[in-house]
């Protein structure tokens, strides 16, 4: 708290944050809404009905020319064929030994041009990488991260919330597409995507719409949350978080994430051999999903054990709001991944039990 | 932010509270640290009889977010724990300085309250530390 530096960057929603009595924080070099009343809150009323979360501290790209497809193709895991204009598609960029770059979302706008949102506190790697890997092809990168806002709405009543202030038919909008409208009137690209395990969208538009969209989205009634809930959020529906269950150690096949990983006949991407070697063939870690069995609190890091050996570690932990208890993502040898295998978790010198369960805790998309 | 900070109690720079009555000292944290920690979701509380050195970690105060620590504002044994905090935790939020309360200590060395902050002295840390 005492060493402050003065370059840490604010959204345009800053000023409308500290009116809502939002706690700040320096997250990935922004300051944003860790919470604002309550983190339980915030979490309850994205389950129960409609929040509103500020994510224009995550990176906006433009990726524009005649090889933008074939570039994708070749750095990214995910097959560009299965994309469509209008539609997205998640997907990470790896190193050539399988481990993660960044994990990212990319939208067709037309074959030609594509946005993608990279996490916040990737922005500089992933722009360099992306620069990096261009060579000779016509591809064009710019960052619109700063000059533009995006806003997440998540929660079951979204749709019907949402829908008087817009002019497109939001029930034509499947998940992972996206299309242009009007939010009262205000610009905006709004697609069926999210981090929370609800229902809902997430939007992008030039950030002098941002403090007029952000009271439009409050007077539907959704509750102003923070990255608190955000993060609660996304454990139970068991997404990874780049540094946490992926990261420049683990790969999408350990977390899990095979599915990213496509065979792509006939074209090379960066870290194909590796993960399709993985992926048929087993890696010897794997991300499973914690439960306690003692009462107590998992975070991020503590050691886990089997018979006094260990046998992995926690890479995301908390408490469930949902659930009302603890629970956990963590990666552990393959041979004691099963669901069901008993497990102790080493909190502060005191061995708790614990078991490996199903996941996701919860979803409702 | 405005926070109570009740005349009546000691108070420690680690953001316990206490309530001296005779031999005995009543101990809970501050507004001020329940409000830091946000929503609390789990306490681990010392066994009665346990007996702690004053600046020692006694129970272990879990949040949403973060993890806090009750230090022991004064040396003894403990002589009662709220066991209501076991099933209800958010009380810690809600009634920081009665429902909320976490541990009564019989005290060994009386010269150390003497070491503990007034409401007054302890409201001005709180200001320096919110600028």
């Amino acid at each position: 708290m005492s060493n402050k530096p003065n370059n840490i960057k604010k959204t345009a929603l800053y000023e409308t944050h500290l009116k809502h009595g939002a706690r700040m924080v320096n997250f990935a070099g922004w300051y944003m809404p860790v919470q604002y009343e309550s983190i339980l809150k915030e979490h309850e009323a994205v389950r129960s009905h409609a929040g509103i979360f500020d994510i224009s501290h995550m990176g906006e790209f433009f990726l524009e020319g005649k090889d933008v497809i074939k570039f994708l193709q070749y750095i990214m895991i995910n097959d560009l064929n299965l994309l469509e204009p209008s539609k997205g598609q998640y997907s990470c960029m790896c190193y050539e030994n399988g481990t993660v770059v960044d994990d990212l979302v990319y939208y067709e706008e037309t074959p030609e041009r594509f946005r993608m949102i990279v996490n916040a506190s990737n922005i500089e790697k992933d722009f360099q990488w992306l620069s990096d890997h261009m060579g000779a092809l016509d591809v064009k990168i710019t960052n619109l991260s700063t000059k533009r806002s995006r806003i997440a709405l998540q929660g079951p009543k979204v749709d019907e919330n949402l829908q008087p202030l817009v002019d497109v038919d939001l029930s034509q909008i499947n998940r992972f597409y996206f299309a242009h409208c009007n939010l009262k009137g205000n610009p905006i690209f709004i697609a069926r995507t999210g981090y929370t395990g609800e229902r809902g969208f997430e939007i992008s538009f030039e950030n002098k719409f941002a403090e007029k969209i952000w009271n439009e989205l409050l007077n539907t009634g959704a509750n102003p949350a923070g990255l608190g809930a955000r993060d609660s959020l996304r454990l139970e529906a068991c997404y990874s978080l780049y540094g946490h269950e992926i990261s420049d150690t683990i790969t999408p096949v350990e977390a899990g994430l095979s599915w990213l990983v496509k065979p792509k006949e006939g074209i090379d991407y960066i870290g194909k051999d590796e993960l399709m070697k993985q992926k048929t063939e087993g890696t010897k870690r794997t991300i499973v999903g914690l439960n306690l069995i003692d009462k107590g609190i998992i975070r991020e890091n503590y050691k886990i054990f089997k018979s006094g050996n260990e046998i992995g570690f926690v890479t995301s932990g908390g408490y469930s709001p949902t659930l009302k208890k603890t629970i956990g993502l963590g990666l552990v040898k393959k041979q004691y991944s099963e669901v069901g295998t008993e497990f102790e978790i080493e909190i502060r010198n005191k061995f708790l039990r614990g078991k490996i369960v199903a996941t996701p805790f919860y979803r409702n998309v | 932010m405005d926070h109570e900070f009740p005349d009546r109690l000691k108070y420690t720079s680690t953001h316990e509270w206490i309530r001296i009555e005779d031999s005995t000292a009543t101990v809970g944290i501050t507004d001020y640290a329940q409000h830091q920690l946000g929503d609390i979701v789990f306490v681990e509380l010392p066994e009665v009889s346990m007996v702690f050195e004053k600046g020692s970690n006694a129970v272990e105060i879990e949040s949403v977010k973060a993890v806090g620590d009750l230090i022991m504002p004064l040396s003894g044994e403990i002589i009662g724990v709220n066991q209501n905090l076991a099933d209800n935790p958010e009380l810690l939020n809600s009634s920081p300085f009665i429902d909320g309360w976490i541990i009564k200590i019989k005290y060994s060395h009386a010269s150390e309250i003497d070491e503990l902050l007034s409401a007054e002295n302890y409201k001005q840390l709180i200001q320096n530390e919110e600028h």
